[in-house]
């Protein structure tokens, strides 16, 4: 389940106030934090004011994980949010950005956005760092022909550092939520110690300790409910763990008797093996053809039946993406064989009732495959000779 | 005059901002954003001027056919950041003109360093298709590789060049 992002899709003047909406918000945070001030926002390089890190990173921990914890709870989709609003990685133009920005930043005093909220205050630095900013966007475009392909260059698509780690983005989460914790308490040490070496008389204000166990308490307890939502099961946690069952001869063919539409059954076989013999209702396909057909975006309301000569050790990757169950027959096609196409041995006059219902069901079952007649013939002479007459079910070619 | 209200604690505020962005996602679909707003008026200032040119370039000109390029939600929320700020300004006291700089520079090389400044990094914010906010705080908190790359290459060009800028604050 997603969000649907009703607001742009409804009106668009509504889309435009909200956006007004959340820019004075933004606007005001800000400059309550103290970003309307070039010299607050310097402070942050020469270490004695670590406000930019502290504020920029407790903001980014507390978006992250209330995304985290609205998309695990299913009320927002995390990827299709992050396609919504992000652009792709294009690692070489934001690294050289990042560090044109980092020394535009200190040589203004200001980012883009706080320089907006400075102008507003009346600071006329901001107010020209402004003009800056709209003069050296249009010089990047201007000049961006002359770059060749740098401007797309490390393009490496949506890019997430939960995909790059292997990691699921909660587990992610709560440890970058760890690490921020940590860095603001190395912060604030290094701020108290810069602070001291520029004012030895200690005019500094303490921190507010009530403020900052608050944010932290808050950080971790989020971070942690994020991972709490891992249990809680969706369609797609489901899909990402696949396991290769095993299903025996006898309940393979009860299902093909009972609800062959409910079965994918795939021959891995050679094709010429395949052709002279299968299970009823299968299709013959080689290990390298299996990722032809498809799988990841069958709807898995049929059970897919893997048939190999012998067992399947282990499930061939190009059917993890199947959404429904995996079998793999018991035995291969020769356990096949044994159970449904050789006679059973006759039964001992004192068999049980279930062992009779076996008999008569195996026999029925090797008379209908073979067009052996009952009763069977002595043990020893099988006559596999079995060419399917009908398919039943299994992807309805043919 | 009243004297000035305290800034909020930085972990509070935060705190605060991290919401606001958090309820861009939720409500938008977006996250916030400033740069693009300067390039879009950027771009409506030089049409006036030159309307000819910016027709005939290949991505200005997309943006000029058909409707304003003002018309993008980041040119409002980009404005409400203005308003946001002059409200909280004036609120606390702190609304007044004057130009912000250290003991060791004169007005006008402070207001020279933030044109350049504010210049270089117009380049960047288009070079890395977002800023501060649009890279770094959104695609930070939704964990994008390229925005923590650009996010620690800020702070890694801020230091590098603190040394040089030094006497424009302290």
């Amino acid at each position: 389940m997603s969000l649907p992002f009703a607001l742009p899709s409804m009106n668009h003047a509504l889309f435009l106030l909200v956006a007004v909406g959340l820019g004075f918000a933004f606007g005001f945070v800000l400059e309550r934090a103290g970003f309307g001030r070039s010299n607050k926002l310097a402070g942050q390089f020469y270490l004695h004011d670590m406000t930019v890190f502290k504020v920029m990173f407790s903001a980014i921990v507390t978006a992250m994980l209330g995304v985290l914890v609205l998309s695990g709870v299913g009320v927002l989709d995390l990827r299709a949010l992050s396609e919504s609003a992000l652009s792709f990685t294009y690692l070489w133009p934001m690294v050289l950005g990042g560090f044109l920005l980092g020394v535009g930043f200190i040589v203004s005093g200001y980012c883009p956005g706080t320089s907006v909220v400075a102008a507003a205050s009346g600071n006329i630095d901001g107010l020209v760092t402004v003009v800056g900013v709209v003069i050296g966007s249009l010089v990047y475009v201007e000049i961006q022909p002359l770059l060749g392909g740098f401007h797309t260059s490390g393009d490496l698509g949506w890019l997430y550092l939960y995909d790059l780690l292997g990691v699921s983005p909660q587990v992610l989460a709560l440890g970058v939520a760890v690490a921020a914790i940590v860095c603001f308490v190395g912060a604030d040490l290094v701020e108290r110690h810069f602070q001291r070496v520029r004012q030895p008389d200690g005019l500094t204000p303490a921190p507010s300790a009530g403020s900052r166990r608050l944010a932290f308490g808050v950080f971790g307890t989020v971070a942690v409910v994020g991972v709490a939502t891992l249990t809680i099961p969706s369609k797609e946690a489901q899909a990402t763990a696949p396991q290769l069952r095993s299903i025996g001869a006898g309940p393979l063919a009860q299902r093909i008797f009972d609800e062959p539409w409910g079965l994918r059954i795939v021959d891995l076989r050679s094709d010429e093996l395949c052709a002279a013999s299968r299970v009823p209702g299968s299709q013959c396909v080689s290990m390298d053809g299996l990722g032809d057909l498809g799988l990841a975006w069958a709807s898995g309301d049929q059970a897919l039946v893997l048939v190999a000569a012998g067992d399947i050790p282990e499930l061939p990757a190009a059917v993890q993406d199947y959404p429904g169950e995996i079998y793999a027959l018991e035995g291969g096609f020769l356990g096949w064989s044994d159970y449904a196409l050789t006679p059973p041995e006759l039964l001992a006059p004192d068999a049980s009732a279930a062992e009779r219902q076996e008999w008569a069901f195996r026999s029925g079952l090797v008379s209908a495959l073979t067009g052996v007649e009952q009763p069977p013939p002595p043990v020893g002479t099988p006559t596999i000779t079995f060419t399917p007459k009908k398919r039943k079910g299994g992807g309805g070619c043919g | 005059m009243e004297q000035e209200r305290k800034f909020w604690n930085p972990y509070l505020s935060g705190l605060a901002l991290g919401l606001v962005l958090l309820a861009s996602f939720v409500l938008l679909g977006k996250g916030l954003g400033a740069s693009g707003a300067a390039y879009r008026v950027g771009v409506t200032a030089l049409a006036t001027l030159a309307p000819e040119h910016v027709a005939g370039h290949g991505s200005m000109g997309g943006m000029v056919s058909g409707h304003s390029p003002l018309d993008n939600f980041l040119v409002f929320e980009v404005l409400g950041v203005f308003l946001g700020g002059l409200v909280a300004a004036y609120t606390a006291g702190r609304l007044k003109l004057r130009v912000i700089r250290g003991p060791r520079i004169s007005p006008a090389g402070r207001l020279t360093l933030a044109l350049a400044g504010g210049t270089i990094m117009g380049i960047a914010a288009r070079m890395a298709r977002g800023c501060t906010s649009g890279q770094a705080l959104s695609g930070g908190a939704l964990l994008s590789a390229g925005s923590w790359a650009f996010m620690m290459m800020v702070f890694v060009g801020g230091y590098a060049m603190a040394w040089f800028v030094r006497k424009e604050w302290t």
